[in-house]
């Protein structure tokens, strides 16, 4: 059974009397594992994609079913506690909070699920471990590299055992040098964790690491032809 | 909730010049809202006390200042004969100040064997039997003493009258403890007053099932034809009538209460709206994080909340420290409204304080709970 099908998936915005389709009736499988890069000319609707699948934009119509459940078809709270449970997110700008801590920020989305302090401390740990980042858990946002804020973006993306991690050009702010390591790191929490994955980048090279490579232009998702991924 | 107390905390704290001068601008207004309600509560404790039906003042009539009215001291026994009449005291009182004044001193001359029934008093120092011995004796309330900072075997000089403290007294009515207590004949005496056998007023206690009003009628009516005429009024109502004036000044002051209360409002939602327009972002993040918006609706709440009950409370705290430190009254006309610091009060102003901030938090949490989620994570 896939994990996420989306189906007949259609986006349009009106803008200055004009109506636009980042997305046309697009359909997708997503299976369990799977680590999927999105490409595409910069305003062909990849992060309008990605808004969708994570349930913070609604289609004009089509389905997006994760596990039987239609999330198009949720509130506005119950879509906040599904991804709360499901979603893991990364920001190409990793959207910390300035007054908390790394461990602080890391342990944020625990903090909305029912588990002990105990067991959230245990999480967090893990997943500081997981980004080595364990001796930099006290830093503020402020008092970190711009490569140590995204991997504790990701530490925070990961921290609950997600369904489905997403990322945004996670690479986008970084150096090259840095961007290596994240991409390294990414590509870790798929093979290594065994977690889905689903990326949007401008950068051939991330998208190189992902065994299924999309490419969306004028509305339509066009799959490249199976290949290999390069190791990051 | 309580999971993310310490992000709410940590976001009041990196505003923390706004949001120590939005506690304090709170505090200050709640402090005058504390005080503005301490005397609207001292009149209506004053009017509303338990004697204010049952006991009945003899004045002259058409008078209201204590210096001018001089009734005969052998009316009481007549009164006394009157039906549904108790027991009568003849009262001599005398003030530095007919006008209203914040420091009024107010001066009783009882009989002194007629002081203890009359009066309730707790002694905090002192005795009943030297007063009673000592012809210049004066029993002090605890908010005068305080005030003036005189305690027994302090003499005491006001307007010509000098008097020896033998007590300091604390009364079940708070605005007791603004006089003193002396005896009647000494004050009659006293320099430059001239009133041998002229008292101010009399206090008629009422028989059992006695009815104030037509009591006073006839009291009024025995006297009609007399070298002085009265007025009889039960306690409360010649309490009301002396403080009119006064009362209306603090019928307004008490709308100023509610315009700080205003202030608070405004300086809250102020405050807490420019939070969340800066964290727009912010609260979009937590919503793709997975917090519910009716939970951001409430991390704004909790931090309007917080910043009224830390500016409300620091107020009330200063106010009822003052009030309870300095022993305020305000009098006029020998009448005197005790400021007095109460549990009433402080629950009273904590929960206006909860209320403000609750209120003041309603739109900006609104706000923060629509904010669409990816507008506000594209901005810059």
């Amino acid at each position: 059974m896939p994990l996420i099908e989306i189906k007949n998936l259609t986006r349009q915005f009106t803008k200055g009397g004009e109506t636009l389709t980042p997305l046309d009736a697009v359909n997708l499988t997503i299976e369990p594992r799977d680590f999927i890069s999105l490409m595409g000319p910069s305003g062909t609707g990849k992060s309008t994609l990605l808004n969708l699948l994570v349930g913070i934009d609604r289609p004009t119509s089509g389905q997006i079913v994760v596990h039987g459940t239609d999330i198009t078809r949720l509130s506005r709270a119950r879509l906040a506690d599904w991804r709360a449970a499901h979603i893991g997110y990364i920001f190409q700008t990793h959207h910390l909070i300035p007054v908390l801590t790394a461990y602080e920020n890391v342990e944020l989305p625990l903090l909305l699920l029912p588990l002990p302090a105990a067991e959230r401390r245990k999480r967090v740990e893990i997943a500081l471990e997981a980004v080595e980042l364990t001796d930099r858990a006290d830093h503020y946002p402020r008092q970190l590299s711009g490569g140590q804020e995204q991997r504790v973006g990701i530490a925070r993306a990961i921290v609950t055992n997600p369904t489905l991690v997403v990322a945004d050009e996670p690479t986008g702010d970084l150096d090259p040098r840095t961007a290596a390591q994240i991409l390294k790191l990414i590509q870790r929490l798929n093979v290594e964790l065994e977690m889905t994955l689903f990326v949007v980048t401008h950068d051939p090279q991330v998208a190189a690491v992902a065994a299924r490579r999309l490419h969306l232009d004028e509305g339509r998702l066009i799959e490249a032809p199976g290949a290999d991924p390069v190791p990051a | 909730m309580f999971r993310f107390a310490p992000y709410v905390l940590k976001c009041l704290w990196r505003h923390r010049t706004r949001t120590g001068l939005t506690v304090s601008g709170t505090a200050v207004a709640l402090f005058v809202f504390c005080v503005v309600t301490a005397v609207q509560e001292g009149l209506d404790r004053l009017t509303h006390s338990a004697g204010a039906e049952r006991t009945l003042v003899v004045f002259q009539e058409n008078q209201f200042c204590p210096a001018n009215s001089r009734l005969p001291e052998d009316y009481a026994p007549a009164i006394a004969r009157l039906p549904g009449v108790r027991d009568v005291v003849p009262v001599g009182v005398f003030t530095n100040n007919c006008r209203a004044s914040l420091d009024m001193v107010v001066f009783q001359g009882f009989p002194s064997q007629q002081l203890r029934a009359a009066r309730p008093l707790e002694l905090l120092s002192g005795s009943f039997g030297q007063f009673e011995q000592q012809p210049d004796a004066a029993l002090v309330g605890r908010a005068v003493a305080r005030r003036r900072q005189i305690g027994a075997g302090d003499p005491f000089t006001v307007g010509g009258v000098t008097v020896a403290i033998v007590g300091v007294f604390a009364s079940e009515a708070p605005a007791e403890e603004n006089f003193i207590y002396t005896h009647l004949d000494f004050l009659q005496r006293a320099p430059g007053r001239n009133a041998v056998g002229v008292v101010t007023q009399l206090e008629v206690q009422l028989a059992e099932h006695a009815d104030p009003d037509t009591t006073a009628t006839a009291i009024d009516d025995h006297f009609r034809h007399g070298p002085v005429a009265t007025t009889t009024r039960p306690q409360g109502v010649f309490q009301r009538e002396v403080v009119a004036d006064l009362a209306e000044t603090i019928g307004f002051a008490q709308w100023l209460g509610y315009a700080c209360l205003g202030l608070v409002f405004s300086l809250i939602a102020a405050t807490t709206v420019m939070a969340v327009q800066d964290r727009i972002k912010e609260h979009a993040l937590l919503q793709t994080l997975g917090l519910r918006p009716l939970r951001v609706f409430g991390l704004v709440m909790a931090e309007s909340l917080l910043q009224s009950l830390a500016g409300g409370l620091l107020g009330i705290a200063a106010g009822l420290l003052l009030l309870s430190w300095w022993g305020f009254s305000i009098g006029t006309e020998g009448v005197a409204i005790a400021l007095q610091p109460s549990l009433r009060l402080a629950v009273w102003g904590g929960s206006v304080s909860a209320g403000v901030g609750l209120l003041a938090g309603l739109a900006p949490g609104y706000q923060a709970a629509r904010t669409e989620i990816v507008p506000a994570l594209r901005q810059a």
